[in-house]
C-alpha cells in the first residue's frame, strides 16, 4: 500500500494504481473523456489533470496515467486545475459542440460560451476507438495517422480493413459519435460496422428508421 | 588497419603516430561541413588537390579536410596551420596563391580577414573578434581532425580517455568525475548528467541496458550537433563507450535525423574504423569489455527529439511521448533501462575524463560549468557556431562575438531555444547565459539556437511563425497541445490580419498558460513560450496591432498596405502620385499630395522621408524610389491653385492656436476648412516657426515657406504676431475671450546647456539662438574657429550656417558617439563634410564606419569630423571664449535608446582653441510659464498630451508638435496639426475623441503602366545639386528638382505595392479622383 494525500485527506491506496483510480475510489470526481475502464490509460484529453506537489514545484499531470507514489500530494479541484479544465472544455466546445458528452461536460463545469472560432469536427482524437479495437476486440483495424493538425484516425492508407469484424465497438465508445455514425454514407465510415450491424440507437423506438439520415445523428447522442 | 588487443598496443600505436607527425609542416585546413560545402568548399578542395598534385611530392604543404570550424559567415574558409592564418571566403582561384605563400612560409595579405569596424586586416584566427571571446573546447577540435581518419583523432588525444578508464577499471569513479564536473544535459533541460549516470548505473541489468545519443536536432536555426557529428564523430563514440563502461550499458544507439546525410556518413565510417581497431564492439582493447553502437535514422518528426517519443520511434512505433514516470532510466527502450544524452553532452565526456572534473568546472559559473555551443543566426554579422563559457552575457555573445547587426538597424531581440523557446528583448542582454536565467526570462536554453532579430522584425509575426511550426510538429496526442497550438496560431493570425481585439490578448494568455500547464511532454509544455514571452516583453507591439491596427515593423501586410503610405505620418499616398507622374498627370499628382499634406513644397525639401526608408524596392538591399525628389518635381511645376479644398459651412465657433509653425498652421488651416474661426497667436513677427527660424535657406528657401503659408490662409484664419502665451496672455484669458478650444504648438525653442563652468561667457551660443539671430535678423554671431557640440540636425545646420558666415575660418563638429549614432540625416552630414566642416590637425584619425569611400574622399579634401569626444571644460579669457577641453570616449553598453553609451577614457583629455562655440545638444520647450497655467509637464519640460487625442491635462486644451515630442521633424509636426484639427472638431461637436482605428490600405485602383523592360534596371534618380565650392558662403538652394525625364524614369521604378490591395476591386473602378478628407 502507498500513502498519499488527496485534497488534504491522508489515504493509503494500492500500489500500481493511478491517481484517477485512487481519487475515484475515494469519491473525488474527476472528469474524463479519453478514459475508459477496461482500456489502457492514454492521457490524451487532459481533462483529468490534477495538481501534484507543492509550492513552485507544483504541476498539473493527467491523473489517468500518473501512478501513485509514496508521499504524493494531490489536489483534484484546486483553482489551477479548475481553470485549466474549463479552458479544455472551452476548446472542446469550440471544436465539437454537437457532442452530447461534451455538452454535458460543459454544463457540469459551468462553461456556457466559448470564445474561439466555431468548428464542427467529428472527432476529438481521444483514441478510445483505437484502444477498443486493439485491446478489447483484438483487431487493431484502426489507428492514428499523421501528427499535429494532420492527425486522424482510420485504417492504414484508408483501405478498408481486412481484420475489422464490424463489431461496432469503436462506435460504442466514441464520445463524439460522428465519424463512425454515417449510416447514410457507409463508404465514409471507418470500419463500416454501422452499415452491417444494428447499432444501439436503433433500439430507441421514437427514431424509427429516420435516424440513419439525420446529420448529425441525434440518436447516438442520447444514450 | 591495425587492431589493438591490449591497451598498451593502443598506446604504442599512438606514440608511433605522434613521432611520425611533424606539426611544423604547413597545412591547409579546409572546413567542409555541410555548411562549408554549401558555400563552395568542395570547389576549393578540388582546386587545392589539383594544385598539390601539380606540384608533386616535393611540395611541402599538407591538406586536411575537416568539419565545420564555426564561422559560417566566412565560409568557405581556409586555415593555415601551424601559423593559424585565417583566409575567409576563399575562391578556388585563390588557392594557388595561398599554397605558394604557405610553401614559402608566407601569407597572402590581400585575402586576409578585414575587421568590419577598423578596416584593419587580421592574420591569425585567434585575433579575430569572432574567435576571441570563445572557449572552443569542443568545436575547436574540429579543425584538427579529418573526420574520416581515425588516426587524426587518435593523434589529438582521441580514445585516450577510453584507454584511461579501461586501465583504471573503476566505473564508479567515472560517474563521480562526471558528477563533480557539474556537466548538465546540453539537450536543453539541463538535468545534471552525473546524477543521471548515477541513477542509470544503479539500475539492474536484467537483459540489457541501452545508451542513446540524441542527435535528432530539429530546431530551426540550430546545427551545433550536426557540426560535432560531422566534424568529430569519434568524440561521440568515445564518450558513449566511456559512458557504457561507467554505467554498465550493453548497447548504444545514435538516433540521428535523416536530414543529416553527411553526419550519418561520417558516423558510419567512424563506427567501422573504431570496430576495426578494436575500440568498439566485443572485447574492447582486449579488456573483455564489450559495447557496440548502432545508428537509427529519424524520419523527420520534431517531437522525436523528446526522449519518450524518441524511444517509441526506435521501437518502430509512432513517435509520441509517454507519461513519465516511469522514466526511461527505469523503463525505456523495449522496457529496459535506457539513458539518453544529447550529442554535445557526449562530446563533453572525453574532455572531462581527459582533463579531470576540476579543470572542467573551472570554465563557466557555479552550477553552470563548461562551455555551450550556440548557433548564432538571423540578423547578425558573424553568423556561425560559437562556443562560449556558460555565464557569458547575451551582449557579449551577440555584440562582441557576433559583431552586432549589419547595417544601421537596431537589435530588437534574440530568440533562444528553438521554436519552443522565447524572445529576449535587447534591454535584457545583460543577462548571463545559464539554464536558470534563460528560464526566468521566459525562454529556455534548448539546444542552443540563437536567432537575432532587428527592428524590421514583427514579434507577432515571429510568434506566429513558431506557432505554425509547432502546430504542425505537435504529435497531436494531448488535446491541449494539438488544439491549443492551432488556436494560438489562429488568434495570432487574426491579430496579423487586423481582426484583433483586446479579448484576443486575454485569450492568448489564458490559453498559453493552459497549454503550458496541461500538456504531457516538454514540447507541449514549452509550446506556448513564443506567445507568452513575446506577450511579456512586447505587449505594446501587440496592442499597437490591435488598437491602432499598425505593424511598426511593416511586416504584417494587412496592417501595412503600401509601405510608403503606412510610413507617412500625414497619410500621403506616394504610390498614387508616383503613378500619376508616370501617366504624366502632374496636376492630379499634386492634388494627391496636397490632399494629405498642406505643406507639399516644404515637405518636398526637408521631409525626413520615412516613406523612402520603408520602400519595398529598398528593403532587399536595393535603393528605394526617390519619393521626395518626385514630390519636389511635382510641387515645383504645378501651381498650388489646382487644389481647391472643400470648405464646410461656417460654424461661427472660435478656436485659438498658439504658434504659427507647421503644426499650428496646419491645425488652423484644417479647422478653418471645417468652418471654425481660428486665431493664431505667434510670438515672433513672421509665421513659419522652425521652418523660418531654424531651417537654413540653402535647404528651404524663404520664399517657398512664405508662398506655401499664404496658400493656407483664408478668411477664417487671423494671425496675431508678437503675442506669446504666458507673457501676453494665459490659457484662461483665451477661454474667457470666447475661444472654445486651444491648440498649443509653440515648439521647442530652448537649447539644453552643457552644464559646464564658464558657459555664460561671450562666444558661446545655443544653436537655436544662433540660427534664429541669423535666419530672422541676419545677424552673424560666429567668427574665427567655430566649434559645434552635438550630433543632431540642429548641430549640422548650425555647422553649415556657420561655415557660410563671413568671419568664420573653420568649423569643427564634436560628437560624443560615433558617426553611426548621429541622429542628423546622413545626407546633411555628408553635405557638411563636403562643404568643409573641419577640425585642427593635431587630432587623431577620424573613426568612421559607414560609406567609407565618401568619407575618405572628404578627408582627402581636408574635411574632418570629430566623434567620440565630449567637452569637459571651457576656457575663457577676459570674459571671452578661448577654447574647450574635450575628453575622448569609447562606446560602452547599450542604453535605453538602443545606442551604445559613450564612456570617457581617463587621461585622454585634450584642448581645442575656439572663437565660437555653438551648443546643439538638443532643445526643449520654453515651458516655465505653462506649468503655472495648470498644464502638466514631463521631466524634459514637454507638455504631457495623450498620444492619440493630444488632449492635455486641461479640458479643451490640446497640444502637439515639438512642444509635446521635443525636437522632431516637420512632417511629424504637420501630422500632429492635422490630428489636432480632427480631434478638436470631434471635441467641439461632442463626438467621442477616439475613433476605432482602421488600417491605412490603398483604396484607389490605378492601372499599372506597361512599358518595355530595358535590360538593366535604372538606378535611383539623384537630383542635381550645387558643387560644394559654389555653395559655401552663400545661401542658394543646394538641391534642384529632377528633370522631367529623370522623374519619369524614377516613377517607373515604383513596384506599385498598392496593386496587391486594389487589383481585386479594379472592376468598375475608374482612375479615381482625390478623396477630400
Amino acid at each position: 500500500m502507498i500513502n498519499i494525500t488527496i485534497n488534504g485527506l491522508a489515504v493509503s491506496v494500492e500500489n500500481g494504481s493511478t491517481i484517477l483510480e485512487a481519487a475515484r475510489f475515494l469519491g473525488f470526481p474527476i472528469p474524463t473523456l479519453c478514459h475508459h475502464e477496461g482500456l489502457t490509460p492514454y492521457g490524451a484529453c487532459r481533462l483529468c489533470v490534477v495538481e501534484i506537489g507543492e509550492g513552485p514545484g507544483a504541476r498539473l499531470v493527467s491523473s489517468c496515467t500518473y501512478p501513485v507514489e509514496e508521499g504524493l500530494k494531490v489536489r483534484t479541484a484546486s483553482e489551477r486545475v479548475v481553470r485549466a479544465r474549463r479552458m479544455i472544455i472551452e476548446l472542446l466546445l469550440a471544436s465539437c459542440p454537437q457532442s452530447k458528452v461534451i455538452q454535458d461536460l460543459a454544463s457540469a463545469h459551468g462553461v456556457r460560451t466559448q470564445r474561439f472560432k466555431q468548428e464542427y469536427e467529428d472527432c476529438v482524437l481521444c483514441g478510445l476507438c483505437v484502444r477498443m479495437c486493439s485491446e478489447q476486440m483484438m483487431a487493431g483495424a484502426i489507428g492514428f495517422r499523421g501528427r499535429g493538425e494532420e492527425r486522424s484516425i482510420g485504417t492504414p492508407f484508408d483501405v478498408q480493413s481486412e481484420v475489422c469484424r464490424f463489431c461496432g465497438g469503436c462506435m460504442h465508445v466514441c464520445p463524439a459519435c460522428q465519424l463512425r455514425c454515417t449510416y447514410n454514407q457507409p463508404e465514409k465510415a471507418v470500419c463500416n460496422a454501422c452499415a452491417n450491424l444494428a447499432p444501439p440507437c436503433i433500439e430507441k423506438e421514437q427514431y424509427g428508421d429516420m435516424m440513419c439520415y439525420m446529420n448529425p445523428c441525434v440518436a447516438c447522442e442520447i444514450k | 588497419m591495425e587492431k589493438f588487443d591490449s591497451i598498451n598496443g593502443f598506446h604504442e600505436f599512438r606514440s608511433r603516430l605522434l613521432k611520425q607527425f611533424d606539426p611544423k609542416v604547413p597545412t591547409l585546413v579546409i572546413s567542409a561541413g555541410t555548411c562549408g560545402q554549401a558555400s563552395g568548399a568542395n570547389a576549393v578542395i578540388r582546386a587545392a588537390k589539383r594544385e598539390l598534385l601539380r606540384k608533386g611530392p616535393a611540395c611541402g604543404v599538407r591538406l586536411r579536410i575537416t568539419g565545420c570550424h564555426g564561422f559560417c559567415a566566412m565560409e568557405p574558409s581556409v586555415l593555415l596551420e601551424p601559423r593559424r592564418t585565417f583566409y575567409p571566403k576563399v575562391s578556388p582561384d585563390d588557392i594557388a596563391a595561398i599554397i605558394d605563400a604557405a610553401e614559402r612560409g608566407d601569407i597572402v595579405e590581400r585575402l586576409l580577414y578585414v575587421h568590419p569596424e577598423t578596416g584593419a586586416r587580421i592574420e591569425k584566427q585567434d585575433d579575430m573578434p569572432f574567435f576571441q571571446g570563445q572557449a572552443r573546447t569542443i568545436i575547436g577540435r574540429n579543425e584538427k581532425i579529418d573526420p574520416i581518419r581515425i588516426r587524426d583523432y587518435i593523434l589529438n588525444d582521441g580514445y585516450l580517455a577510453l584507454a584511461r578508464v579501461l586501465e583504471d577499471q573503476n566505473p564508479g569513479r567515472i560517474v563521480e568525475e562526471v558528477t563533480a564536473s557539474g556537466l548538465r544535459g546540453r539537450g536543453g533541460a539541463g538535468f545534471p548528467t552525473g546524477r543521471k549516470w548515477g541513477l542509470f548505473a544503479s539500475q539492474r541489468n536484467v537483459s540489457g541496458k541501452y545508451l542513446i545519443c540524441n542527435a535528432d536536432e530539429g530546431d530551426p536555426g540550430a546545427y551545433m550537433d550536426r557540426s560535432v557529428l560531422e566534424g568529430n564523430p569519434h568524440s561521440i563514440i568515445e564518450g558513449m563507450t566511456v559512458g557504457a563502461f561507467a554505467t554498465g550499458a550493453t548497447e548504444g544507439i545514435i538516433y540521428i535525423r535523416t536530414e543529416y546525410p553527411l553526419a550519418i556518413k561520417h558516423l558510419k565510417i567512424a563506427l567501422e574504423q573504431a570496430r576495426e581497431m578494436g575500440l568498439l564492439g566485443k572485447n574492447i582493447l582486449g579488456t573483455g569489455f564489450s559495447f557496440d553502437i548502432s545508428i537509427v535514422k529519424g524520419a523527420g518528426a520534431f517531437v522525436c527529439g523528446e526522449e519518450t517519443a524518441l524511444i517509441r520511434s526506435i521501437e518502430g512505433r509512432m513517435g509520441e511521448p509517454k507519461q513519465r514516470p516511469p522514466f526511461p532510466i527505469v523503463k525505456g527502450l523495449y522496457g529496459k533501462p535506457t539513458m539518453i544524452n544529447n550529442v554535445e553532452t557526449w562530446a563533453n565526456i572525453p574532455i572531462i575524463v581527459a582533463q579531470g572534473s576540476r579543470r572542467f568546472a573551472e570554465t563557466g559559473t557555479e552550477g553552470n560549468s563548461g562551455t555551450k555551443i550556440f548557433s548564432l543566426v538571423g540578423k547578425i554579422r558573424n553568423t556561425g557556431l560559437v562556443e562560449v563559457p556558460m555565464g557569458m552575457t547575451l551582449n557579449q555573445v551577440v555584440r562582441d562575438i557576433g559583431g552586432g547587426i549589419p547595417g544601421k538597424r537596431k537589435i530588437k531581440a534574440v530568440q533562444t531555444g528553438g521554436p519552443a523557446g522565447g524572445c529576449i528583448p535587447a534591454s535584457k542582454f545583460g543577462l548571463p547565459i545559464s539554464y536558470e536565467s534563460l528560464k526566468a526570462a521566459g525562454s529556455i536554453m534548448g539546444s542552443g539556437g540563437m536567432i537575432v532579430m532587428d527592428d524590421s522584425t514583427c514579434m507577432i509575426d515571429v510568434a506566429r511563425y513558431f506557432m505554425a511550426f509547432l502546430k504542425d510538429e505537435s504529435c497531436g496526442k494531448c488535446f491541449t497541445c494539438r488544439k491549443g497550438t492551432q488556436r494560438l496560431h489562429e488568434l495570432l493570425e487574426d491579430i496579423i490580419q487586423g481582426r484583433g481585439t483586446p479579448e484576443h490578448l486575454n485569450l492568448l494568455e489564458e490559453l498559453g498558460e493552459t497549454v503550458r500547464d496541461t500538456t504531457m511532454c516538454a514540447l507541449g509544455q514549452s509550446a506556448a513560450n513564443p506567445v507568452l514571452s513575446t506577450l511579456r516583453y512586447f505587449r505594446e507591439e501587440y496592442e499597437r496591432h490591435i488598437e491602432d491596427k499598425r505593424c511598426d515593423a511593416f511586416v504584417c501586410k494587412q496592417l501595412t498596405g503600401a509601405p510608403c503610405q503606412a510610413a507617412c505620418p500625414v497619410d500621403t499616398e506616394p504610390w498614387r502620385y508616383i503613378a500619376m507622374i508616370e501617366k504624366g498627370d502632374y496636376e492630379e499628382a499634386y492634388r494627391v499630395i496636397r490632399s494629405a499634406n498642406p505643406f507639399p513644397a516644404v515637405s518636398s525639401r526637408v521631409c525626413d522621408r520615412k516613406c523612402e526608408s520603408r520602400c519595398s524596392l529598398g528593403a532587399g538591399g536595393g535603393e528605394g524610389v526617390a519619393i521626395r525628389a518626385l514630390k519636389r518635381f511635382v510641387t515645383d511645376r504645378v501651381d498650388p491653385s489646382v487644389y481647391r479644398p472643400e470648405k464646410a459651412q461656417d460654424k461661427g465657433r472660435k478656436v485659438a492656436v498658439i504658434g504659427a509653425g507647421p503644426a499650428g498652421i496646419t491645425a488652423a488651416h484644417q479647422l478653418s476648412l471645417l468652418g471654425y474661426k481660428v486665431t493664431i497667436f505667434e510670438a515672433e513677427n513672421i509665421p513659419g516657426g522652425m521652418l523660418t527660424c531654424s531651417l537654413p535657406a540653402y535647404r528651404l528657401p524663404r520664399d517657398i515657406v512664405e508662398k506655401e503659408i499664404e496658400t493656407l490662409m483664408n478668411e477664417n484664419i487671423s494671425i496675431e504676431y508678437g503675442r506669446a502665451l504666458g507673457r501676453d496672455m494665459t490659457i484662461q484669458d483665451l477661454m474667457s475671450d470666447g475661444y472654445e478650444a486651444v491648440f498649443l504648438a509653440m515648439g521647442a525653442h530652448e537649447s539644453w546647456r552643457l552644464g559646464l563652468e564658464n558657459e555664460e561667457v561671450e562666444g558661446i551660443f545655443p544653436s537655436i539662438e544662433f540660427l534664429k539671430e541669423f535666419n530672422m535678423r541676419g545677424i552673424e554671431l560666429a567668427r574665427g574657429h567655430v566649434g559645434i557640440v552635438g550630433g543632431g540636425n540642429s548641430a549640422v545646420d548650425a555647422a553649415r550656417v556657420a561655415l557660410r558666415q563671413k568671419e568664420v575660418t573653420g568649423v569643427t563638429l564634436f560628437y560624443r558617439r560615433t558617426r553611426d549614432e548621429m541622429p542628423a540625416y546622413e545626407e546633411e552630414i555628408e553635405a557638411a563634410l563636403e562643404e568643409g566642416v573641419r577640425i585642427e590637425t593635431l587630432i587623431s584619425p577620424v573613426k568612421i564606419h559607414v560609406r567609407q569611400e565618401e568619407i575618405e574622399a572628404a578627408i582627402r579634401e581636408g574635411v574632418e569630423l570629430e566623434t567620440l569626444v565630449s567637452p569637459i571644460k571651457i576656457h575663457a579669457r577676459e570674459g571671452r571664449l578661448t577654447g574647450i577641453e574635450c575628453v575622448r570616449n569609447r562606446l560602452g553598453e547599450v542604453d535605453a535608446t538602443g545606442r551604445r553609451t559613450p564612456v570617457p577614457i581617463p587621461g585622454s583629455e585634450f584642448s581645442v582653441d575656439l572663437d565660437t562655440l555653438i551648443v546643439a545638444i538638443g532643445e526643449r520647450p520654453s515651458s516655465r510659464a505653462l506649468a503655472s497655467m495648470g498644464l502638466e509637464l514631463d521631466k524634459g519640460g514637454r507638455v504631457k498630451a495623450d498620444r492619440k487625442i493630444l488632449e492635455t491635462s486641461i479640458k479643451g486644451v490640446f497640444a502637439g508638435g515639438d512642444l509635446v515630442t521635443g525636437p522632431n521633424t516637420v512632417i511629424d509636426a504637420v501630422a500632429s496639426g492635422k490630428k489636432a484639427a480632427l480631434v478638436i472638431d470631434r471635441y467641439l461637436s461632442g463626438r467621442p475623441l477616439v475613433e476605432p482605428a482602421k488600417p491605412k490600405l490603398p483604396e484607389v485602383y490605378i492601372e499599372p503602366a506597361v512599358h518595355e523592360e530595358s535590360g538593366e534596371a535604372p538606378p535611383r534618380a539623384v537630383p542635381a545639386s550645387l558643387p560644394a565650392s559654389e555653395r559655401v558662403k552663400n545661401f542658394r538652394e543646394v538641391e534642384s528638382a529632377l528633370t522631367e525625364e529623370q522623374a519619369l524614369t524614377e516613377s517607373r521604378r515604383c513596384l506599385r505595392c498598392d496593386l496587391a490591395f486594389t487589383m481585386e476591386k479594379q472592376a468598375g473602378a475608374a482612375i479615381g479622383g482625390v478623396r477630400h478628407d
